[in-house]
């Protein structure tokens, strides 16, 4: 039989390296902390265009990179048509309308997961629409209808009042909302804190740990995570039923306290996570529902949002229904 | 896609953001009077860089030649700091002009109030050039960067 020399099997041996190469090098590993778990750490942000719900004229999940182009520009026309205003002074009888646009910042581009560009963020159901059930509904129009009181503070919703921000961009699950997207992750052997932007709200996250008695509900929920090979994952019930409603621009959630949010965070590479969410709440929903958003590294610190310091905001709604009265 | 007309998605996304300062962060519609739109110029007096909204102050000669001291509703400061864009941008005494609604409480005090549906200088640029339409800082990934460029 005839073997090989020694200078066949170096040979061999480089070839087979360089081969190789491509794939180990598409192999990006995770950074890990010193106590042996993926890094996560950093600033992030999930600003993007693409909404939690699918537009009714949009079929698919996944859009042409010429259907894509045409949205992204389509929004970016919209947003400077905003500022386009008449001369002289604006109508009466108009929509009041807000601020400049260049105090918003919503992102400008459509999620991309995976290399496909989505046209929600839902990706269960199929249709990437909400999958509310009747009692789920009556759930949001009751307290939709509540927000026709200005009666006091406490009838008004928790963005305006300071408490969390708005659209549940605190979470879970975190959604991206009109600015502020930015979240910082800091880690600790078993702890895992995610501080929010939008209102400076911070995430404790008890790695392995035990639930807290049934009867606490905290703002942001009772977290508990653990690791399945390089993914976080996070399942947060016990939610405070003041949080139970959540407004954004582009959707309207309810969850209800004994909901169960399922997250799963996953480094893809230096600069992006991916955060996947399932939520499981059978009195609202007709199904377990679930998204995927990237989040991106951002260039640049998270800002403090010290909300309460000066909302005079609040103050003008209520005095404004004061002086209607 | 079901069609190749995106106009539908187009009008239902613009119908959406417009209505995207009235679920931000409070209800301008509540505390704003579609019924009395203002023109205000004058010259910037303070500018309060504070959460959740800024707020810039200016005063307003009126025809009579009194003076009436505004107040003008903006957004977070933090989205333009990340544009590089400081309290200090806005030099008090700049001259101003701001399209907008005055408040529903018309009690004027400390001063009157508006929200600044549109705020630019008196040739017509927006008060806070360099940033892009949207205010974001710039990082090429907008396709619209080049043609919004002052």
């Amino acid at each position: 039989m005839h073997r090989p020399g020694s200078a066949t099997i170096a040979i061999a041996l480089v070839l087979g390296f360089v081969l190789a190469l491509p794939a180990w090098a598409e192999q990006w590993q995770s950074p890990q902390m010193s106590w042996g778990v993926p890094d996560l750490q950093g600033t992030w942000t999930n600003a993007t265009i693409t909404g939690l719900v699918r537009f009714d004229e949009i079929e698919d999940l996944v859009l042409t990179p010429e259907a894509a182009s045409q949205l992204e520009e389509g929004t970016a026309d919209f947003f400077e048509s905003i500022d386009e205003v008449p001369e002289g002074e604006l109508a009466a009888g108009e929509n009041v309308g807000g601020y400049n646009t260049f105090w918003m910042d919503p992102g400008r581009r459509l999620a991309r997961v995976r290399g496909e560009i989505r046209s929600s963020l839902i990706v269960e159901p199929e249709d990437g629409k909400l999958p509310y059930s009747w009692r789920g509904y009556y759930r949001i129009a009751k307290r939709l209808w509540g927000l026709r009181s200005f009666d006091n503070p406490e009838t008004r919703l928790l963005g305006e009042r300071c408490i969390l921000g708005f659209g549940s961009t605190g979470g879970p699950p975190m959604l991206p909302v009109l600015y502020n997207n930015h979240y910082q992750i800091v880690q600790s052997p078993g702890f895992v804190m995610i501080l929010v932007e939008m209102n400076h709200d911070a995430r404790i996250i008890r790695i392995e740990g035990e639930r807290l008695p049934g009867v606490i509900r905290p703002w942001l929920g009772d977290s508990i995570g653990h690791w399945e090979g390089e993914t976080l994952v996070v399942e947060t019930t016990q939610f405070n039923p003041g949080q139970n409603f959540r407004a954004s621009l582009r959707h309207f959630i309810y969850l209800s306290s004994d909901a169960m949010v399922t997250e799963r965070f996953t480094r893809l590479s230096e600069r992006e996570i991916l955060y996947e969410f399932s939520v499981d709440d059978p009195t609202t929903y007709n199904q377990v529902w679930r998204a995927e958003i990237p989040m991106l590294a951002a260039d640049g610190q998270i800002y403090e949002y010290a909300c309460h310091e000066g909302n005079y905001s609040l103050t003008g709604m209520l005095s404004a229904e004061r002086d209607e009265e | 896609m079901r069609s190749n007309d995106y106009s539908w998605t187009l009008l239902i996304a613009c119908l959406l953001l417009l209505a995207a300062p009235a679920i931000a962060h409070h209800s301008f519609t509540a505390e704003f009077d579609s019924d009395a739109p203002v023109l205000l110029k004058g010259k910037v007096t303070k500018v309060e860089w504070i959460n959740p909204h800024a707020w810039i102050h200016l005063d307003v000669v009126q025809e009579d030649k009194t003076v009436v001291s505004w107040m003008v509703e903006g957004g977070t400061p933090n989205t333009l700091l990340r544009a590089g864009i400081n309290k200090n941008t806005v030099k008090i005494g700049t001259e101003i002009v701001v399209h907008g609604y005055q408040a529903k409480d018309k009690a004027c005090k400390p001063a009157c109030k508006a929200n600044g549906r549109d705020i630019s200088l008196p040739d017509g640029r927006k008060l806070f050039m360099g940033s892009s339409g949207t205010g974001a800082p710039r990082d090429g990934a907008d396709p619209r960067e080049r043609k919004r460029s002052k």
